[in-house]
């Protein structure tokens, strides 16, 4: 086993992190690479703020699957079965969608909220091109493992509806993932979007 | 459960701490990030040998005063030799996601002796890492197949001088077994009876290999031969065969046939006595229950067998780490 210290596949300098980030940004280049057997320099996006945002600010890391989807049959018990079906625009079964899945480390009922409340309602934010010294959440999830709990946030949409869900047959492809960093700001009661 | 080695930083040469199943790591001197690579992209860890001669023979000799082994093993029973190994292990995190949905069935019968069938629907989420262990080279007779203690200081330091097991088994056998395995357990924890809808992913997490040190211990009792494995961690015995007793077996065949014998009997009488035919048949069944125990007991405590042999007949500690370890806490914090 080895350890080596990591430097920026563009500018070869080394990144320097007081936290754990899967995620390796150079402050030089602006730069950003993934490791997970090879080096991979990702494409990534940063949120601007709103201006009336509060001042104790930091950025959470997303990935967003750019996913195609299709409802073929479902079934709910004590219920309708509508947000995904309410989710599609212009085609009678089927579409294409953002699914926002929380790239940091986090429990289970926030990752479930700010993943089923981000895919239910896109956000739309401006970009800018860096991070302007604020505070970056470091991220604990890879590419892969996002891009597989796609599914469980699609039908964890369906199965926090009203009613029992006892049959749901879709199909979904997820085309490509992308790392997003989302302003949001510290409030009494949590996190809370920025944007 | 972690397990820390030590390494040194290769930007400025700080001490640094790295946990089983971690990549990235900091440097609390100079600030750099860090990448942990193993051989192949897995990791592996040795622990050190924690025990000495004198305390795995201290563990050997308490473990034959335990159970039903021979009495005068303590006395009769002749160490042979005493020697440390080191077995390699696979160590596997696997993190499953998904819901499960269906319905149970509950039946309700009413005064009239009408039955009638309730059927409750119910989604189960699943969010958990499961997290499982397995030998990674054929265990021969030493009855461990599964690591019990996954908590300790690793080193290298004794790799030299322990004969070291090489790994047999390969990794994406064992990435592929921990992936079945967490589903079927994932099931299991979802507890829905009947299944209409299921959409689980297994997710690898991590795997690492473990160089374990084990100690053997072989001893003779009469002109018999036997062995125990002792933790070369923690000090506990792991597995071992030792000899029965005589008295226990002849003890459990009288007292067992006697306490069946008069289950069945009393069972039978009062069942005709009151009328109650189910009354006799459940006190045959108990009857014939205790009489089957305890003609095992007799058939098999000539000798008493712990640990993960195949013929494996009275205790089952590894039972639990065949089961996946779940990690409760909210799935996605280790």
């Amino acid at each position: 086993m080895k350890v080596i210290q990591i430097k920026c596949p563009r500018c070869q300098q080394p990144i320097y992190s007081k936290v754990k980030d899967r995620a390796f940004y150079c402050n030089h280049c602006r730069t950003m690479h993934i490791r997970n057997g090879g080096q991979e320099v990702i494409d990534f996006d940063i949120g601007e703020f709103n201006v009336n945002a509060p001042a104790d600010r930091l950025y959470m890391p997303f990935w967003r699957l750019f996913s195609a989807f299709s409802i073929n049959q479902s079934k709910v018990a004590g219920g309708t079965i509508h947000k995904l079906g309410r989710m599609i625009k212009g085609e009678a079964n089927g579409g294409n969608l953002f699914i926002y899945v929380p790239a940091w480390e986090t429990e289970v009922n926030e990752f479930k909220h700010w993943s089923v409340g981000l895919t239910e309602n896109q956000p739309m934010y401006s970009l800018r091109s860096d991070f302007n010294n604020v505070e970056r959440w470091p991220t604990t999830m890879s590419k892969e493992e996002a891009m597989q709990l796609a599914d469980f946030v699609i039908v964890t949409m369906e199965a926090e509806r009203p009613g029992v869900l006892q049959y749901l047959d879709y199909g979904l492809q997820v085309h490509d993932a992308r790392l997003v960093y989302l302003p949001f700001v510290r409030g009494p009661s949590g996190l809370a979007p920025g944007f | 459960m972690s397990i820390s080695v030590g390494l040194n930083c290769p930007a400025c040469g700080g001490a640094i701490q790295i946990s089983e199943g971690e990549n990235v790591l900091n440097c609390n001197y100079c600030g750099s990030l860090l990448w942990a690579e193993g051989d192949a992209g897995v990791m592996t860890v040795a622990f050190r040998n924690a025990q000495g001669r004198d305390s795995v023979l201290r563990a050997t000799e308490e473990w034959w005063r335990k159970g039903f082994k021979a009495r005068d093993l303590r006395t009769k029973g002749k160490l042979l030799e005493c020697y440390p190994i080191y077995l390699p292990f696979w160590s596997t995190t696997t993190r499953v996601a998904g819901w499960i949905c269906g319905y149970e069935e509950r039946h309700h019968t009413d005064r009239n002796g009408n039955t009638r069938t309730e059927r409750i629907p119910k989604e189960e989420m699943v969010l958990h890492d499961y997290r499982y262990t397995n030998i990674a080279c054929d265990p021969g007779d030493l009855g461990v197949k599964f690591l019990r203690n996954v908590s300790g200081e690793a080193s290298f330091a004794d790799f030299e001088s322990i004969p070291t097991f090489e790994s047999t088994t390969s990794k994406d056998d064992m990435v592929e077994m921990s992936k079945q395995n967490a589903l079927s357990d994932a099931r299991s924890d979802a507890n829905v009876p009947h299944i209409t809808f299921e959409k689980v992913t297994a997710i690898p997490k991590q795997i690492s290999q473990i160089f374990y040190p084990v100690w053997v211990v072989r001893y003779s009792y009469g002109e018999r031969m036997y062995m125990a494995t002792v933790d070369g961690v923690t000090g506990k015995v792991l597995s071992g065969r030792a000899p029965g007793d005589a008295l226990y077996q002849s003890l459990a065949m009288t007292g067992g046939t006697s306490v069946s014998g008069l289950i069945a009997a009393g069972s039978i009488a009062f069942g005709i006595g009151s009328g109650e035919g189910t009354i006799a048949i459940i006190g045959l069944v108990v009857g014939a229950a205790v009489l089957g125990f305890t003609y095992r007991f007799f058939r098999h405590g000539s000798e008493i067998i712990e640990g993960d042999f195949d013929d494996k007949r009275s205790s089952d500690l590894g039972k639990e780490l065949r089961k996946g370890l779940k990690f409760n806490v909210g799935g996605f914090r280790i």
